[in-house]
């Protein structure tokens, strides 16, 4: 028992706690309103439901993961979304035209992710650019190469490479859990090896890092690498679950992806870990689903009841901002550590002469 | 064999002089920026170069100048305010459906009444927030942002909103000379008010403070919260301002007409020499910055490139713009 409230301690002080809690909270609340919902009160713990679930939100988890990494290491990313769209686009088009097999589109579109991170990477930590108006510019860019590659939304995926990923394996186990199961994997790797502490290094302090021996380019490089690698296996999730492409989608999921970090808990820099990234986005997720339930259950007690889906929105929205609000209990501490980090990720030099 | 040294050398000289001069001014380099850039559009289009392009060229920096106002103001008080574009949309749909086709002073002012205690509401709202919750300015700002686009859908439901009076559309788009746009008559009264605020007034000189060291500003006697949540309230009510504006230049409002001015507002703001550091920064260069801004967006379009090579092009610029000032120092140093 008493390891028991030492190991609960420990974890409350852990930078996922915020995120954590939040979570709980939203899957408590979507399981109770799914069940309302559908009559049924296990109607969640149905695989055809929580997989579809996690499938069609999978591509935005793992954004929020790969963001996470940039958060830790003091940079962010806000093209991280249409470099989602990138992935998809390369997928599809370098097979249709070429008629080169599957994988080797894949493989093209894991290149493509990789270089672009290199360059958005090359300008925010190489020419010490303010990360968030890289961004910006590179939303420009990638969407300019998206359209010049695929002008329109076309294409497919064949019939027997979507399907195992958008039906679970043995009927229990969605294919998506496994992706981001692995993922995490590899973090937690990392996280143990030398580059997971010159991660945090550089992170918290670069100039300490520095004094220490860590090059800071180098390891914001890296891990600018490594989000890109991250962003195409969620591209390859969005092209299985949407089984066609379209080279304008899912731009909204960078600037969502790094809210949905800062609601699990992740600071600028040295701070958190991709825990909070998962938990944040989702948090995400678990209430826009809640909401539909919840309006399609006023939808079917009241008669005339009808809501689009803009008041769903709004709905989702007003209780994002409501998670920010609840954070002011959760994290009290965390909050000096993150504004600090914030401030030096948008002042750059001028913040670090001022000290 | 000195005097061709000479020769060699003064030239170099006066360029580092200039250099030096420029790289002390912000402002100066984007005004210089601009007449380049507008250069080049002459060049590439001789015959575009006419009254309309003119009249044009200054509506659409008096719009932008006008919308950055806030988001200086903000910046310099060391925040930033990502809600400009969501509420100037908000104001801009306000304003023809309030309006619908009539023209009144009864129905001008319910208009500017309604949109400036619109814009208030959402400054104070972010005020708040950023205040109460200490997230980052950015983070609660786009939250709210949010919350406010979504409010027009459920609004409007995704559809346009009623017309702007074309009394008030003339008030806006009618070329003196056939070509000096009326807006500028809107900026001959809302810019001395920003220069006023920021330079002669008390309250200008405490955003300044605060934006240069809250503790310092604190301890001098300076409410600093207040401050802080009264640069978003103004903030708000510029933005509301810009958006009645725009809905005169549009004619008619949809949801988030005006989304885009959240960040080329703030780029506009940045590329004049206002940091993100906060404490630094001018309304002229905001306005040099916006010029910048709209000679940009009108030479690529000038350049006829098709629109995926225009945003790629676009993208590259402001990487360009922001390695001109933006680059902060080395770790080494």
């Amino acid at each position: 028992m008493n390891t028991l409230s030492v190991s609960l301690n420990k974890f409350r002080r852990t930078p996922a706690f915020t995120g954590f809690v939040l979570f709980v909270i939203a899957l408590l609340m979507n399981i109770l309103m799914q069940g309302i919902n559908s009559g049924k009160p296990l109607a969640f713990f149905n695989p055809n439901s929580y997989s579809s679930l996690l499938m069609t939100n999978a591509p935005f988890i793992l954004t929020a993961m790969a963001q996470s990494l940039l958060l830790i290491v003091g940079l962010l990313d806000i093209s991280i979304g249409i470099q989602l769209a990138l992935v998809n686009v390369v997928c599809i088009m370098v097979p249709q035209e070429l008629g080169v097999p599957i994988w080797v589109g894949w493989l093209c579109a894991m290149g493509a992710s990789l270089l672009i991170s290199a360059m958005v990477g090359a300008c925010s930590a190489v020419l010490r650019l303010p990360a968030m108006l890289v961004g910006y510019a590179f939303i420009f860019i990638v969407k300019g190469i998206n359209v010049a590659i695929m002008s329109k939304p076309q294409g497919k995926v064949p019939r027997e490479i979507y399907l195992p990923y958008q039906n679970p394996v043995a009927g229990v186990l969605p294919i998506a859990l496994l992706v981001l199961l692995a993922v995490f994997g590899l973090w937690l790797l990392i996280k143990r090896r030398p580059l997971g502490k010159h991660l945090y290094a550089v992170g918290g302090n670069p100039r300490n890092a520095y004094a220490a021996g860590i090059s800071p380019v180098k390891v914001q490089m890296q891990a600018n690498l490594l989000k890109g690698f991250i962003v195409g296996i969620g591209g390859i999730c969005l092209t299985l679950m949407n089984a066609s492409g379209n080279p304008l989608q899912a731009e909204d999921y960078g600037l969502r992806s790094l809210i949905a970090c800062i609601l699990g808990g992740l600071g600028f820099g040295g701070w958190g870990s991709m825990a909070c990234g998962v938990f944040g986005a989702s948090f995400f997720v678990l209430i826009q689903n809640t909401v539909y339930h919840f309006f399609s259950y006023l939808t079917k007690v009241i008669s005339g009841f009808a809501a689009s889906t803009y008041w769903q929105n709004l709905v989702s929205d007003i209780i994002l901002l409501l998670g920010l609000l609840v954070t002011i209990i959760t994290a009290k501490e965390q909050r000096k550590t993150l504004k600090e980090g914030l401030l030096k990720q948008f002042k750059g030099g001028a913040a670090r002469d001022k000290q | 064999m000195t005097s061709s040294k000479n020769v060699r050398t003064t030239p170099g000289v006066h360029l580092g002089k200039v250099m030096a001069a420029l790289r002390r001014s912000p402002p100066l380099v984007a005004f210089l920026l601009s007449a380049l850039l507008f250069l080049i559009t002459i060049l590439i289009n001789p015959r575009g170069f006419n009254n309309r392009f003119i009249g044009s060229l200054i509506l659409l920096t008096t719009l932008l100048a006008i919308s950055s106002a806030g988001q200086t103001l903000v910046l310099i008080g060391g925040g930033m305010d990502f809600s400009v574009g969501a509420v100037m949309s908000a104001a801009a749909i306000i304003t023809t459906y309030t309006m619908d086709k009539q023209d009144s002073l009864m129905i001008y002012l319910q208009v500017l009444a309604l949109s400036l205690v619109m814009g208030a509401a959402v400054g104070l709202l972010n005020g708040f927030f950023v205040i109460r919750i200490g997230l980052p300015a950015m983070i609660v700002t786009m939250a709210v942002s949010n919350i406010i686009t979504r409010l027009q859908y459920v609004f409007t439901s995704g559809s346009p909103a009623g017309w702007a009076g074309q009394k008030f559309v003339d008030s806006v788009i009618y070329r003196f000379f056939d070509l000096i746009p009326a807006i500028v008559l809107y900026a001959a009264v809302f810019m001395p008010i920003v220069f006023w605020l920021l330079n002669r007034s008390k309250f200008g000189k405490q955003v300044y403070m605060v934006g240069n060291n809250r503790q310092a500003a604190l301890l001098t006697g300076v409410r600093v919260n207040w401050v802080i949540i009264a640069t978003y309230v103004i903030s708000g009510m510029m933005s509301a301002f810009a958006g009645i504006l725009g809905a005169g230049y549009k004619a008619t409002a949809r949801v988030d007409i005006f989304g885009e001015y959240a960040f080329t507002s703030l780029v506009a703001v940045i590329v004049g020499g206002t940091t993100f550091s906060g404490g630094v920064g001018t309304y002229g260069g905001t306005i040099a910055g916006a010029l910048l801004m709209t000679v940009l967006s009108n030479l690529l379009t000038t350049l006829r490139l098709p629109q995926t090579s225009r945003d790629i092009l676009n993208g590259l610029i402001i990487i360009l713009l922001l390695m001109t000032y933006n680059r902060s120092k080395a770790v080494r140093q």
